[in-house]
């Protein structure tokens, strides 16, 4: 059973998860956790908080490690590794973004995501 | 369709498809020259060939705005169009004067194109994308005033909703501002800032409401979610478009001669400029996912989807991405424009007019929905061309970065065209992008003739 304690926590949290991809980082996802701190099993806003845990750790990895292991092995001084890094990490990080975006419109109705964009 | 004089738009659209087609063949007819330099040459010189690429993209643009309007309006206002006469005789108007303007850039060199369209009398030639001889403006203005003279006596005497409010307004400003288009002062860089009066007031100004209200008017149709909803979301959006698109206009005037005011006043405003774009894709995932019902037109709420996100995409992020000032200083002028520009207008005009087509079309063609084997041509169409332009985006940008790096950044700088040789490999994977999209394109228009079941309506 979802209380609106529950569906308000979800919204916020997928918001937070947004926001450490935008506006916010760090501080953002230190607030993310300790929401996630709060819930309980089961319910929506752990549902929506773990998610956007998940999603921010992978972004985290996907754009910050992968990054900088293509700079450190690509080296500073070639165009090829900013060839790549900016390429790679603009549209990543867009990637993300747009993800985050379904995942919090997606909680404003207080259920879970689905595969299905274009039927129920 | 609820009025035949919505039927007027299949016109438009018909000759929107076939001239986005010729666009396409031009676009991959260069992205061939540019590894091939001679290729076509002196039949279609790389200049000649990039003049109908981005002019064929303006013209169907515009009938798809026009078609649009044409089946929008109409039924918004809850009336027959004032004259589908009027709009009937504007279409080959404007078919024959954009016909004869192509012709006119293949078959004659431009500088005696210009001597005989009398250029000289009121010089307004030779202007990236403005290269139309004067007397085709003169026409297009025309057109332009009796398609809005007939779409104002029809939202007028009729309903007034936000959208067709929001949508006359738009074209109202596309109008207007195409006006700079007739003054060309012999100072160049005062020419830039009324080139981009036109170009920039356009794609960044008033082309988003019209995108706005299109886009509106096609989730309404699909999702069914309340008309109050969506005229919320349309006033925000429109508002922040026009908030950070106007003096965003100062992002085309770092570097070429102007004050250094417009380098603050470009990036701050320019930096804002992602937010309608976000907004929009906000507003249309929240329409669908709190739709009523499930449209048996799956491709059409496809579609509108996909501009949202790739109008972000390619207006939004790449946008911002060479916007500010110092990024720019760098950039400017470099294949990291064409990356955003083609993301840009596919991702926002070219995809909202698919997306109206999508939607009216089977309606004019007496079905709720295309069949299912015609949607799922539709749908795969979509995803080739989709990604193809993403894949064109990023090689464009790969290209880009590499440019800046070796002509611009590196303690040694190449030369320009010794750099453009090093960029081949970039520009062979965008041609074979660019023949995936036209392979899609050629599967849209297929789709229109596929036979199959029809769908269930289960609206």
């Amino acid at each position: 059973m979802n209380t609106e304690v529950n569906l308000k926590r979800a919204t916020t949290s997928s918001l937070l998860s947004l926001l450490n991809l935008t506006a916010l980082p760090v501080i953002a996802f230190v607030i993310l956790l300790i929401i996630y701190k709060k819930t309980e099993a089961d319910t929506i806003d752990h549902y929506y908080a773990l998610l956007g845990i998940k999603t921010n750790l992978l972004a985290g990895i996907a754009l910050v490690v992968v990054t900088a292991l293509v700079i450190f092995m690509g080296g500073f001084d070639s165009p090829w590794t900013w060839v790549f890094v900016l390429s790679y990490f603009v549209f990543v990080h867009a990637m993300f973004i747009l993800f985050a975006t379904w995942v919090m419109v997606r909680s404003w109705t207080g259920k879970k995501l689905t595969r299905a964009f274009l039927s129920k | 369709m609820k009025y035949e004089s919505q039927g007027v738009a299949k016109l438009y659209f018909v000759a929107a498809i076939a001239l986005f087609i010729g666009q396409i063949l031009f676009g991959v007819t260069m992205g061939l020259q540019y590894v091939v330099g001679d290729f076509l040459f002196p039949e279609i010189p790389f200049n000649v060939a990039r003049m109908v690429h981005t002019n064929l993209l303006i013209v169907w643009l515009l009938f798809g705005f026009m078609g649009s309007a044409y089946f929008l309006v109409p039924e918004e206002a809850e009336r027959e169009l004032y004259s589908p006469m009027l709009a009937k005789i504007m279409f080959w108007i404007f078919l024959v004067a954009g016909a004869l303007t192509i012709l006119g850039y293949l078959l004659v060199p431009y500088a005696r194109l210009a001597e005989l369209t009398m250029n000289d009398l009121l010089p307004t030639m030779g202007r990236e994308f403005l290269e139309q001889p004067t007397i085709t403006k003169i026409g297009i203005v025309i057109v332009a005033l009796a398609f809005i003279f007939n779409i104002g006596m029809t939202v007028l005497s009729g309903r007034k909703t936000v959208i067709n409010l929001v949508l006359l307004t738009g074209l109202v400003g596309l109008a207007v501002f195409f006006l700079f288009a007739f003054y060309n002062p012999d100072n160049l860089v005062l020419d830039k800032y009324f080139w981009w009066f036109v170009v920039h007031l356009w794609v960044e100004g008033v082309w988003e409401l019209i995108m706005a209200s299109l886009l509106a008017y096609v989730l309404i149709k699909v999702t069914g979610v309340d008309r109050e909803v969506i005229e919320k979301w349309l006033y925000i959006i429109i508002a922040m478009a026009l908030i950070s698109g106007l003096v965003g206009t100062g992002h085309h005037f770092f570097w070429i001669g102007t004050p250094d005011y417009w380098q603050w006043l470009g990036s701050i405003f320019s930096a804002l400029e992602p937010i309608p774009f976000f907004m929009m894709t906000l507003f249309a995932f929240n329409v669908v996912n709190k739709r009523r019902r499930d449209h048996p037109n799956k491709a059409a709420v496809l579609w509108a989807l996909g501009t949202a996100v790739m109008a972000f995409l390619g207006a939004g992020v790449w946008g911002f991405l060479h916007t500010l000032a110092p990024v720019n200083f760098y950039t400017h002028g470099t294949q990291i424009t064409a990356a955003h520009g083609h993301m840009a207008f596919y991702g926002a005009y070219v995809m909202v007019v698919l997306t109206m087509i999508s939607y009216s079309m089977p309606l004019m063609r007496g079905q709720k929905a295309a069949n299912e084997t015609a949607q799922k041509l539709e749908i795969r169409s979509f995803w080739i061309m989709t990604l193809s332009m993403v894949a064109i985006t990023l090689l464009l940008t790969g290209a880009g970065v590499m440019q800046v790096y070796l002509q611009r950044y590196s303690s040694e700088p190449l030369p320009f065209m010794v750099v453009q040789d090093k960029l081949a490999v970039f520009y062979w994977l965008r041609e074979l992008a660019g023949l995936a999209f036209l392979y899609g394109l050629f599967m849209y228009v297929y789709s229109f003739f596929a036979k199959g079941k029809a769908v269930e309506d289960v609206a």
